[in-house]
């Protein structure tokens, strides 16, 4: 999705007009102030494979939410990393465990913070549960939909939270464009959602063994390389629709107030084979929701021009928010405008601008005041924070393990879709 | 007791009582909260142990050395600890009635260590306070509420000093006695 400047602005402006007077979020907080404290510190955390993801949302742990006293990984090297991102934060380290059941069963933890390979997200998740540790689990909640319900059970069972890592849930942003403009029906009825997420470039990294004789094969992985790209794997991943798409139908349930009832589903391994690849790097998806909605999802590893976003376009008018970072919004204003095509000057990026959106001179009147832009990882801070809050506080958490199945169990049928070929019911 | 209560009406009588109870919840819930933290808002935001520390270093006026020295000092630890206790002890002497003259007391010395701590001589509003003072603030005001609750002896209006013997009665019933 690409907007001249003068589209952004307007869109902008719009949103943040739209927006104005809009008392659900104050009225929230107002509710909560007529309680008094609860006692208690940072809540005792511990964590549970920081590797690149894990890391992101160490480095977003604001000391006064948690507490981190303790870190678990079969890599050495991401040990290291981790250690170096508490020196750098100036917070005392944490201890190291390579198992984490011995390092559930020497700490005494409130909380676990976990980013393994989704195929143990659900085994970890649950045994952290069953011994009485609350759990952030990065996204998506499981491999398969057995591993949701596996999590869901444990939840139930131990009493104690279950958040999963969908950072947009957190992301004010979202926040207020569901609050404000779609629970506020300020798009009319919408139908149809587009939600893509294109990128240019192989997902293969690079990296060396933390030691010549590092063997991770009593850990599932026959080689180093299985474990540093262990995305690329069906073994141990769901590919594009995991990492990818499952943000982003997790924003379309929760913007709907509904799952999908059934995918179709296109994709393949079109462009980076070599390496025994196995995950898709090119996919496209028609989630079909109740009511005749529907969000068509591609995400490709060929072009980077649309980058990423979430588009909601209803009867009055079209929400978009994009990179988490930036939201628009154009009233339809009643006549159809055709597609436009604006050269725009730009930087390092691409100098020819195609919207299929709404011109620069779409309806809405400009309000004054510059809009403030999101700061993205600001959303993981409030994640693991509001994290934090819900063990010690009770606060509600933003998402949940409930819209969190939905949209894992989308996925998972998003990716069987693309390997029959067909259309499969969720 | 009897002539306190036959000089004031009822209405006066519940009156002071009442004073007395709302600054008593006053202190004793500030001293409550300092030795309850750390603690988490209900809105979920994470309140740190107390520490009087920055007020300390924030102090000014004639004793702004003592209290910076203070603030700066081994004994932090142990000035926060006796604050919060004093608070609480003060606040629940209030609100029950019990060593009502001592509890006034020591909550006139507590305020008036607040009071000159921050001795409002700007006129203006501040960064870190509402309202604009010139030498008179709350806490002064709250020292001339607590003047009014010593000098009536509340605690003998309703409280549980009522429970216990009156000085003036004890002198009275022993001069009987020898008579």
């Amino acid at each position: 999705m690409n907007l001249t400047p003068e589209q952004q602005e307007l869109g902008r402006r719009n949103f943040l007009k739209a927006l104005a007077g809009t008392p659900a979020l104050a009225a929230l907080a107002a509710g909560a102030a007529f309680k008094g404290p609860v006692k208690g510190g940072p809540v005792k955390v511990g964590f549970i494979a920081p590797g690149s993801q894990g890391r992101v949302l160490l480095e977003q742990t604001d000391p006064a939410y948690a507490q981190v006293v303790a870190f678990c990984d079969i890599n050495p090297a991401s040990l290291a990393k981790a250690d170096e991102i508490l020196a750098k934060k100036g917070q005392p380290p944490a201890r190291h465990y390579v198992e984490w059941k011995d390092m559930l069963e020497k700490e005494s933890l409130e909380a676990v913070v976990m980013a393994p390979p989704l195929w143990m997200h659900a085994d970890i998740a649950s045994g952290c549960l069953e011994a009485g540790k609350h759990v952030l689990c990065e996204k998506m909640m499981a491999w398969d939909e057995a591993g949701c319900q596996r999590m869901l059970e444990a939840k139930r069972k131990s009493g104690r939270l279950l958040e999963i890592g969908y950072q947009r849930n957190y992301n004010p942003m979202y926040q207020a464009a569901y609050e404000g403009i779609v629970r506020a029906g300020q798009l009319g009825d919408v139908y149809h959602a587009r939600i893509v997420w294109h990128r240019n470039g192989t997902w293969r990294r690079q990296g060396q063994p933390p030691s010549p004789d590092y063997d991770p094969s009593k850990w599932g992985y026959p080689d180093f390389d299985h474990l540093l790209n262990w995305r690329l794997f069906w073994k141990y991943s769901k590919g594009l629709y995991a990492e990818l798409a499952s943000h982003q139908v997790n924003i379309v349930n929760w913007f709907f107030g509904a799952e999908p009832q059934a995918v179709l589903s296109s994709g393949g391994v079109y462009r980076f084979p070599e390496g025994g690849r196995e995950v898709y790097d090119h996919v496209y998806t028609l989630f079909e929701y109740p009511h005749g909605r529907t969000a068509v999802f591609t995400s490709i590893e060929s072009n980077a021009y649309d980058h990423y976003y979430e588009a909601f376009y209803g009867t009055k008018a079209t929400l978009i928010l994009r990179g988490e970072t930036e939201a628009y919004l154009f009233d339809e204003g009643g006549a159809a405008r055709p597609t436009t095509v604006d050269v725009t000057p730009k930087g390092a990026g691409p100098a020819l601008e195609a919207s299929e959106s709404r011109s620069a001179e779409a309806a809405g009147a400009a309000r004054p005041g510059a809009p403030e832009r999101i700061e993205r990882v600001a959303a993981y801070r409030l994640e693991v924070s509001g994290f934090c809050a819900a063990v010690r506080t009770g606060k509600p958490l933003a998402g949940g393990p409930e819209r969190a199945v939905g949209s894992a169990k989308a996925c998972i049928r998003a990716n069987e879709a693309v390997e029959k070929k067909t259309r499969l019911t969720v | 007791m009897r002539d306190l209560e036959a000089v004031l009406s009822p209405a006066q009588q519940v009156s002071l009582v009442l004073l007395r109870t709302l600054i008593g919840w006053h202190f004793l819930y500030e001293g409550y909260f300092k030795l309850w933290r750390p603690a988490w808002s209900r809105a979920g935001a994470p309140l740190a142990a107390w520490s009087s520390s920055g007020y300390l270093h924030a102090a000014s006026g004639p004793f702004a050395g003592l209290f910076h020295r203070l603030a700066d000092s081994s004994w932090l630890g142990a000035v926060d600890q006796a604050v919060s206790v004093a608070l609480v002890v003060v606040g629940l002497g209030l609100i029950v009635g019990l060593f009502t003259e001592a509890a006034c007391i020591g909550a006139l010395a507590l305020l008036a260590l607040f009071y000159v701590s921050a001795i409002p001589s700007a006129g203006v509003p501040q960064p870190s306070a509402e309202g604009a003072y010139l030498f008179v603030n709350k806490n002064l005001i709250e020292a001339g509420a607590v003047v009014v609750l010593l000098v009536f002896g509340t605690g003998r209006l309703a409280g549980l000093d009522r429970l216990r013997r009156p000085p003036r009665a004890r002198a009275v019933r022993a001069e009987e006695a020898a008579s």
